[in-house]
C-alpha cells in the first residue's frame, strides 16, 4: 500500500510499533507495520497516549492509553476490571476471555483500540457476588473452581456456550471450553455445572444465561 | 511432622477413641496435650464438618471481584520487568542499562552482583517503570554481554566423566558421608522408609525377577497466577502482598535479605492462583524477583508491582526433577515379593531433592527386603522445586510398572498381587472399593486381547503419603461480636484447596452454627501464625487450632448465657443457632440474644494448636484405577475413566475435597500423557516456555473422574483430619501406564506416553 516515494520523504508520518493505524471509513485496522508509510486517508494514533471510548458493560467508558495497549490491559489497569487475566498472553488459555458483541475472544489477542464501536462484556458484567448469573452461581454450588483464576474465563466461556445452545451435550461442553486452561483440574466440575446451568436457564421461569 | 512416639512430657490427658474405618473400628486411647480437646471420632455426631460445603468465596471467585496479587494496582504504583541470562553457562562481562535508564517513563533500575551464569533464565537485571509497557520495553534495552561456558542439561550426558562441571559442593554441600563424583552426588536413601534385610539374598529366593528402567521428564509447575509481589514501603515498614503459600516464609525471607526487623514486614495473601510447591520459597528457587522488587521500590519510593511472565515462570520458578529409574523386584510364583532394589538418578537442575525412593520405602510393606539408593545429576537448568508429593509420583510411576510387570509375567491379576503384599488395612479397604468403582473384573486377561484397532483396557497403582502437621506455634483466633456475627482469623494462606471454608466449618461445628455465619480472614501475617502450605499440611496443622479457638469463645459467651437460662456453663451446648441446657433442648437462648448480653463489643479467643498424636497411622493410603483406550494405528492414548480412592483422615469439606482428588487425576494425566518441559541441546534454553507447547491436559482431552474419600478417624489430632492435595497425584502415572499395557501389550516406559512412544512399544511386543 505504501508509495515508495513516501520511503524517501523524512516527513512522511510513519507507522511503527507503537503506533496505530487507523482507516478511514474501512472497518479494518492494520498493526504492526513496522517502518511502513501511511496511505491516504488513514490516521495515526500514538505513540503517545491517546484517548478511547469504549463499551464497556453496557456503559461507555474513556480510557487514554498508548494505541499498542490490549483490551485486556485497558480493562485490568485502566478501568480496574480485573476479573480477566493475562495468563499466557498469547490466546492459548482463555484466562482474558470477554464477549466482544457477545462473542467470545481472547482480550490479549485485541488492542483497545480495535474494541472501539463495540460491546463488551467482561465477568463482572455477567453478574455481582451479591446477584450471581446462572453460571456463577452454578459455578460456586458444583465446586468448580478451586484456586479460581481460570475461573473469569470459564464463566464467560460457558456463558456464551449456554447462550448459543441452550441444551449442550457434554461433547458439546468440551468443545465450548476447549480454548480455557485450567491447572488445578476442575474440569468436570465445570462441565456439571455449565450442563446445570443450562437446565436452570432453558426453564420458562429462570433467567437468562 | 508427625512426632516420634515418645514418653509425654507435657502433662497430658487420655481419651478413649474409637479410631480408624467404620468397617473395623479400633479402640485405643489417646495421651493428649492438657486443654486439648477428644478427637472427633466415628462416634462423633458431626453435624456441619465432613459436609458438602460450597466455598465461601466462591461469589467473589466467579464473578472477578476476588482480588489475587496480580490484580492489585495502587495509586503511583511502578511496574518492573526482569532481565534473565539468555545463556546456560559462563560468566556476566557487563551489564549495560544506561539505554533502558534514559527511556521516559523509567524511575530505577537495578543489577546483580553475580557475575556466574548457571542456568539460561536466571536474574540479571531489572527495570521498574510508570506502566508495564515501558517496563517492558526498557528490559530489552538492557545489554548484556556475556563470556560463554560449556554447558550440559541432559541428565545422562551430566553423568558422564567428561561432562562439564556443574556441581559446585560448596553451594550445595549435601550429606556428609555421601559420594560425590562430577556431576553426581549418591547413593542416598531417603528420610522416611529406608532399607530393610537383604536384598541379595531376597532376590536368590525369588523364583522369578524384573529389572527394567524407567524416565520421567522435568514438568514444571505452571500455576495460572504467576509469581509476584506488590511492595511498599512506608518509612521502614515494609508491606509485601505476595502471591505465595507461605506469607511467613516471605516475611522471613523479606527481613533476611532486606536487612529489616520482622516486625516491619507484613505481607499479604487474599486469593492466590495456584502454586503447587513452587511457591514456598521467600520468592522462587531460581529468582530472588520478589527481593529486587522489594529494592526497587526502596530506590524508587514508590511500590513496586512485580509479576513474572509465562516464560519466567517456566525457566526459574520450579520445576520437578527429571527421574531414570531402576527397579529389580524379585517374588516367589504366588507374587509374594521377595525383594526390591529400586536406585534412582535424577537431575533437579542446579540444585538438589532429585529423590524418587518414598513409594519403594512406603508401598508393598510386607515385602521383607529392601534397597533404596537415589541420586541427585547437577545440570545447567533452573534449580527445581517441590511438585506437589515431590518425587513421589516418579518413584511410585517406576515401583508400580514394574510390580505390573512382575504379575504380567506371573499370570496374575496385579491386584492380587499388591493385596499379598500390602502391610495398610486402609489400602485393603481401599482395594475393593476402586475394583467395584472401576469394574475391575472388565479388565483384559491378557493384555491388548480386545479385537479391533481401538483397544480398551484398566489398570491401576498405589501411592503414598505421610500425616505431616506442624504440632506447635500455630495458631487461631475467633471473635464473636456483639451483634453474633462471627470471624475467624488464621496467617495461614489459601491457596486454592478451600482451606477458609473448610476452617470455618470446624468454627461452626464448634458454635452450632452454619458455615455461612462464618467470616473467614486468611493469608496475613498480622493473624495468628499458620504454616506454609506444603506437604499436605495445612487444614492438618490448622484446624485444631481453629477448633480450640473457637470451643474457647463458646466457653466465653456460655458464661454470658448460663445466667439467662439460670445453669452453670458447664451445661451447655450449641447447636441450629442456639444455646441450650444439655438433655433439654427446650430450655435455649439463641445465639444472637445471648451475644446481645455481651458486656465488651467483642469476645476473642486466641489458641495454639497441641502436638500431634501418633495414634492410628502415620502414613495416607491410596491407589487408583484407569481405564483408557489405545489407537493401536495411531498411538494415541485416551483415558476414558479414572477411580481415585484416598485416605486423608477426616475430609473437613467433602465438596473441596473431592476436587483436590479430582484435579490429582487431571494433574497426573496432564504428566502422563502430555508435558515435558524441552531444553534445547544446542543452545541450553527452554524451547516451550508457553501453554500452547508446554502442552497441559485441556477439556478436550477430559475423562470421567471419580473421587473416593475413604474417612479414617485418625484422632491424630483434635479433628482426626489430615492432608489431600498430594497423596492423590502419587499413583496416577503408574495406573494410566499400566492400563495402556493392558489395552494394548505396549509397556511404555518413558514419560509422556506419546504416540510414537506407544507405536514403538507395540512394534517391540510384537517381536516379543
Amino acid at each position: 500500500m505504501a508509495h515508495p516515494s513516501d520511503k524517501d520523504d523524512p516527513a512522511a508520518p510513519v507507522v511503527s510499533r507503537r503506533t496505530f493505524l487507523k482507516t478511514a471509513g474501512v472497518g479494518a485496522a492494520a498493526t504492526s507495520l513496522a517502518g511502513v508509510a501511511i496511505p491516504a486517508g488513514a490516521a495515526v494514533l500514538g505513540p503517545g497516549p491517546v484517548p478511547l471510548s469504549l463499551k464497556i458493560n453496557g456503559a461507555v467508558k474513556t480510557v487514554n492509553v498508548e494505541p499498542r495497549v490490549t483490551l485486556l490491559r485497558a480493562l485490568r489497569n485502566h478501568l480496574d476490571l480485573t476479573g480477566a487475566k493475562e495468563i499466557c498472553d498469547r490466546g492459548a488459555c482463555g484466562g482474558c476471555t470477554v464477549l466482544f458483541d457477545g462473542e467470545p475472544i481472547a482480550s490479549c489477542l485485541m488492542l483497545a483500540a480495535d474494541a472501539e464501536g463495540h460491546e463488551i462484556t467482561t465477568v463482572e458484567g455477567l453478574g455481582s457476588p451479591e446477584a450471581m448469573s446462572p453460571v456463577q452461581a452454578a459455578f460456586v454450588e458444583a465446586d468448580a473452581l478451586q484456586c479460581g483464576f481460570c475461573t473469569p474465563g470459564f464463566v464467560v466461556a460457558s456463558t456464551a456456550l449456554i447462550r448459543k445452545n441452550a441444551n449442550p451435550t457434554l461433547d458439546d461442553v468440551k468443545d465450548g471450553l476447549a480454548g480455557n486452561i485450567c491447572r488445578c483440574g476442575t474440569y468436570s466440575r465445570v462441565f456439571e455445572a455449565v450442563q446445570k446451568a443450562a437446565k436452570a436457564s432453558a426453564r420458562p421461569a429462570g433467567r437468562k444465561a | 511432622m508427625s512426632q516420634e512416639a515418645k514418653p509425654p512430657e507435657a502433662p497430658t490427658v487420655t481419651f478413649t477413641v474409637k479410631a480408624g474405618h467404620v468397617s473395623n473400628p479400633q479402640t485405643l486411647e489417646v495421651h493428649a496435650a492438657e486443654g486439648d480437646l477428644k478427637p472427633w471420632d466415628l462416634d462423633s455426631k458431626l453435624r456441619v464438618v465432613k459436609g458438602r460445603q460450597p466455598r465461601l468465596d466462591g461469589k467473589y471467585k466467579v464473578t472477578g471481584r476476588a482480588k489475587y496479587t496480580y490484580d492489585i494496582n495502587m495509586p503511583g504504583m511502578l511496574w518492573a520487568k526482569m532481565v534473565r541470562a539468555s545463556v546456560p553457562a559462563g560468566q556476566i562481562v557487563k551489564i549495560d542499562t544506561s539505554k533502558a535508564e534514559a527511556l521516559p517513563g523509567v524511575k530505577t533500575v537495578w543489577t546483580t552482583d553475580s557475575r556466574s551464569v548457571r542456568f539460561a533464565g536466571q536474574d540479571v537485571a531489572a527495570v521498574a517503570a510508570v506502566s508495564p509497557e515501558a517496563a517492558e520495553d526498557a528490559a530489552r534495552l538492557v545489554e548484556v554481554t556475556y563470556d560463554e561456558a560449556a554447558y550440559v542439561t541432559d541428565l545422562e550426558k551430566a553423568m558422564a566423566d567428561d561432562a562439564p562441571q556443574v556441581y559446585e559442593p560448596d553451594k550445595v554441600p549435601g550429606p556428609k558421608d555421601v559420594p560425590k563424583k562430577g556431576n553426581v552426588v549418591g547413593p542416598t536413601s531417603p528420610r522416611r522408609g529406608g532399607n530393610r534385610g537383604d536384598v541379595a539374598k531376597g532376590f536368590a529366593e525369588a523364583a522369578v525377577t524384573v529389572e527394567e528402567t524407567y524416565s520421567v521428564p522435568v514438568h514444571t509447575h505452571s500455576p495460572l497466577e504467576t509469581h509476584g509481589v506488590i511492595a511498599k514501603w512506608e518509612g521502614d515498614h515494609l508491606t509485601v502482598w505476595a502471591s505465595t503459600q507461605g506469607v511467613l516464609t516471605v516475611r522471613d525471607g523479606m527481613a533476611e535479605a532486606l536487612g529489616v526487623d520482622r516486625k516491619n514486614v507484613t505481607v499479604i495473601t487474599e486469593h492466590m492462583g495456584g502454586g503447587f510447591g513452587s511457591k514456598l520459597a521467600p520468592s522462587a528457587t531460581g529468582t530472588a524477583f520478589a527481593v529486587v522488587a522489594c529494592k526497587l521500590a526502596k530506590q524508587a519510593g514508590a511500590p513496586v508491582k512485580l509479576m513474572l511472565d509465562r516464560r519466567e515462570e517456566h525457566l526459574c520458578t520450579g520445576n520437578a526433577p527429571s527421574a531414570l529409574m531402576t527397579v529389580k523386584i524379585g517374588a516367589a510364583r504366588d507374587g509374594t515379593l521377595t525383594a526390591v532394589h529400586y536406585r534412582s538418578f535424577g537431575s533437579a537442575g542446579i540444585a538438589g531433592g532429585a529423590g524418587t525412593g518414598g513409594p519403594a520405602g512406603a508401598l508393598h510393606g510386607k515385602c521383607p527386603n529392601l534397597k533404596i539408593e537415589e541420586h541427585d545429576v547437577f545440570t545447567n537448568a533452573g534449580p527445581a522445586a517441590p511438585l506437589r508429593a515431590p518425587g513421589h509420583p516418579q518413584g511410585a510411576f517406576a515401583l508400580e510398572s514394574a510390580v505390573d510387570e512382575m504379575a504380567d509375567q506371573l499370570g496374575l491379576d496385579p491386584l492380587e498381587v499388591r493385596r499379598k503384599n500390602e502391610a495398610s488395612p486402609v489400602r485393603l479397604i481401599q482395594y475393593d472399593v476402586g475394583a467395584k468403582a472401576i469394574g475391575w473384573e472388565r479388565r483384559n486377561k491378557k493384555a491388548g486381547e480386545t479385537a479391533g484397532p481401538k483397544k480398551r483396557g484398566l489398570g491401576m497403582a498405589n501411592g503414598n503419603w505421610y500425616v505431616f502437621a506442624r504440632g506447635s506455634g500455630v495458631g487461631c483466633e475467633v471473635r464473636i461480636h456483639r451483634d453474633g456475627s462471627v470471624e475467624y482469623f488464621s496467617g495461614a494462606q489459601d491457596i486454592g484447596t478451600g482451606f477458609r471454608t473448610a476452617m470455618a466449618m470446624v468454627v461452626a461445628e464448634e458454635l452450632g452454627l452454619k458455615t455461612t455465619d462464618i467470616k473467614p480472614n486468611v493469608g496475613d501475617t498480622r493473624w495468628p501464625e499458620g504454616p506454609a502450605s506444603g506437604g499436605s499440611n495445612t487444614t492438618n496443622s490448622v484446624a485444631p487450632a481453629v477448633r480450640l479457638a473457637a470451643h474457647d469463645a463458646k466457653m466465653k459467651l456460655f458464661a454470658v448465657a448460663a445466667p439467662m437460662l439460670g445453669v452453670k456453663p458447664e451445661q451447655l451446648d450449641a447447636a441450629d443457632g442456639k444455646i441450650f441446657v444439655t438433655g433439654s433442648p427446650g430450655k435455649s437462648v439463641g445465639f444472637k440474644q445471648a451475644a446481645a448480653k455481651m458486656t465488651g463489643e467483642t469476645i476473642s479467643a486466641v489458641a495454639e494448636r497441641k502436638k500431634q498424636y501418633e495414634t492410628y497411622r502415620g502414613d495416607l493410603a491410596g491407589c487408583q484405577f484407569a481405564e483408557v483406550e489405545v489407537d493401536t494405528q495411531t498411538g494415541v492414548v485416551r483415558v476414558v475413566k479414572m477411580v481415585s480412592v484416598n485416605d486423608c483422615g477426616f475430609p473437613i469439606n467433602l465438596l473441596t475435597t473431592e476436587s483436590q482428588i479430582i484435579g490429582a487425576m487431571i494433574q497426573g494425566v496432564s504428566w502422563a500423557l502430555f508435558e515435558n518441559r524441552v531444553l534445547d541441546r544446542n543452545v541450553g534454553t527452554m524451547v516451550n516456555p508457553n501453554l500452547e507447547s508446554y502442552k497441559v491436559l485441556s477439556a478436550k482431552d477430559m475423562f470421567e473422574a471419580v473421587p473416593i474419600v475413604t474417612e479414617i478417624a485418625n484422632a491424630g489430632n483434635n479433628t482426626s483430619c489430615a492432608g489431600i492435595g498430594e497423596p492423590c497425584i502419587v499413583p496416577t502415572l503408574g495406573a494410566v501406564a499400566n492400563a495402556v499395557f493392558n489395552a494394548s501389550g505396549a509397556r511404555v516406559r518413558a514419560l509422556p506416553i506419546t504416540p510414537d512412544r506407544v507405536l514403538a512399544a507395540l512394534a517391540a511386543a510384537r517381536r516379543g
